[in-house]
């Protein structure tokens, strides 16, 4: 009865159906990064790889602004995470990381940002206007900063495990 | 044995391919150095722009000098970048004679670009879910889907009649909205917004804003520069262009659409 109890108690405290909607939105964001990598003549050996990046930063930036975290910061961090992933993705499967970063980014770039900005501006709220203008600029920045910060972090953090290091070094030899 | 081709030549073409792909700076500046390097040319300086190429090298004691201007707008093919990546890493493993790189680089130039039936499914699948993703309802799906098919035929015309950065964006995006607020009025779709949004992430400036960055922070700041100024022009002409129709509407309807 009391293991009944508690264990009622821990399924309470899961929300299903928010994480069933996360689930969702993390297959539909995986489907149409998979999408922009045929718009953008990916090679066909990688694109799994290209929808798991966008996939995982969407749900990043969602899970980030349900935590309440503002719309900037959430796109930082979804931007953090999508280029670690390409980094490592470009690493494992020898490519280049912006085959892996052009379509993983797409999920957060600003367009509904542009789309409210050119709305008001048209419709006569100046302020509303550039509030959003700004706020556009502002997530662009922010991912931005979120690509060059992790571009710029040393290699050794994406080669995973020390075997292939040495099977590299190797094969140099 | 004697090779017929010349390393520069292949180096030169190896870059081109590059910057026409879309690839960023350091990259294209990369492989051409490592190619003339791995084929011992005697001297070769490059400097790359993100359109154009300035290049000066010296190969069997013959100084040669080229500059290489490209196509204004560079096609995004990703899978040129990755065809030629690989091919520069095979010849710096000295896996190739220039011969046979250079009938490599040929036919990674003739890779061909998605054709335009798969592109239109990916360009619905992509609206339908991005607009489900900003909170759309199902209708908004579906409007956001039908305005899908109708945009990338549009794109693959204007791409054909060569038309600026500028006019393009602005039709497309005109475009857009006028199918979007259309299919609303018709009675299809809940929020025009959502549609619309939905729809222009195919437009969004993300290759170039991309590209901007990863030049920046490998310090090519004017190129970087160059193609942030292109983000900035392609989204400010996506919302004039949705802005516009939107505005034009509501004084045709009578009302405020959204």
């Amino acid at each position: 009865m009391f293991l009944c109890g508690t264990y009622r108690m821990a399924v309470d405290m899961i929300d299903f159906d928010l994480l069933l909607q996360w689930f969702v939105q993390l297959l539909i964001a995986f489907v149409s990064t998979l999408a922009f990598s045929f718009i953008f003549h990916t090679p066909h050996k990688q694109r799994i790889f290209i929808g798991i990046t966008g996939g995982l930063g969407w749900i990043t930036y969602v899970a980030a602004s349900f935590f309440g975290i503002e719309t900037a910061v959430a796109s930082f961090i979804a931007a953090l995470v999508i280029t670690w992933i390409s980094r490592l993705c470009a690493f494992h499967r020898k490519e280049p990381i912006t085959t892996f970063l052009i379509c993983g980014i797409f999920p957060i770039v600003p367009g509904a940002g542009i789309y409210y900005t050119g709305y008001y501006l048209f419709m006569g709220e100046n302020a509303l206007g550039a509030g959003k203008g700004f706020e556009t600029l502002k997530i662009a920045i922010a991912i931005a900063l979120g690509i060059g910060i992790v571009s710029s972090l040393p290699r050794f953090l994406f080669i995973g495990g020390r075997k292939k290091q040495e099977r590299k070094k190797e094969a140099e030899k | 044995m004697e090779t017929a081709v010349s390393i520069l030549e292949l180096s030169f073409r190896m870059g081109e391919t590059l910057l026409q792909s879309g690839a960023e700076i350091s990259r294209v500046q990369e492989t051409m150095e490592r190619v003339a390097k791995s084929y011992h040319a005697d001297k070769l300086n490059v400097y790359v722009l993100t359109n154009a190429i300035f290049a000066s090298g010296a190969e069997k004691g013959i100084a040669r000098s080229t500059e290489l201007k490209y196509i204004k707008n560079p096609r995004t093919h990703l899978g040129r970048i990755s065809a030629v990546n690989q091919l520069s890493r095979e010849i710096a493993e000295g896996r190739l004679s220039a011969q046979e790189a250079y009938a490599r680089l040929e036919e990674i130039r003739t890779i061909p670009y998605t054709r335009l039936p798969v592109a239109t499914v990916c360009c619905i699948i992509t609206a339908a879910s991005y607009s489900f993703l900003f909170g759309g309802s199902v209708t908004d799906t579906a409007a956001a889907a039908l305005c899908g098919l109708l945009l990338e035929p549009l794109l693959y015309l204007i791409e054909k009649k060569r038309m600026s950065l500028f006019l393009s964006n602005l039709i497309s995006s005109a475009f857009v909205a006028l199918a979007a607020c259309m299919f609303y009025l018709l009675g299809l779709g809940d929020n025009p917004d959502k549609i619309i949004i939905g729809t222009i992430i195919r437009l969004v400036p993300g290759v170039a804003l991309t590209n901007s960055i990863r030049d920046f922070f490998n310090s090519d700041y004017l190129s970087g520069a160059i193609r942030m100024i292109d983000a900035l022009i392609v989204g400010g002409c996506i919302g004039i262009g949705v802005g516009f129709i939107i505005r034009i509407i509501s004084m045709v309807t009578g009302g405020v659409l959204v």
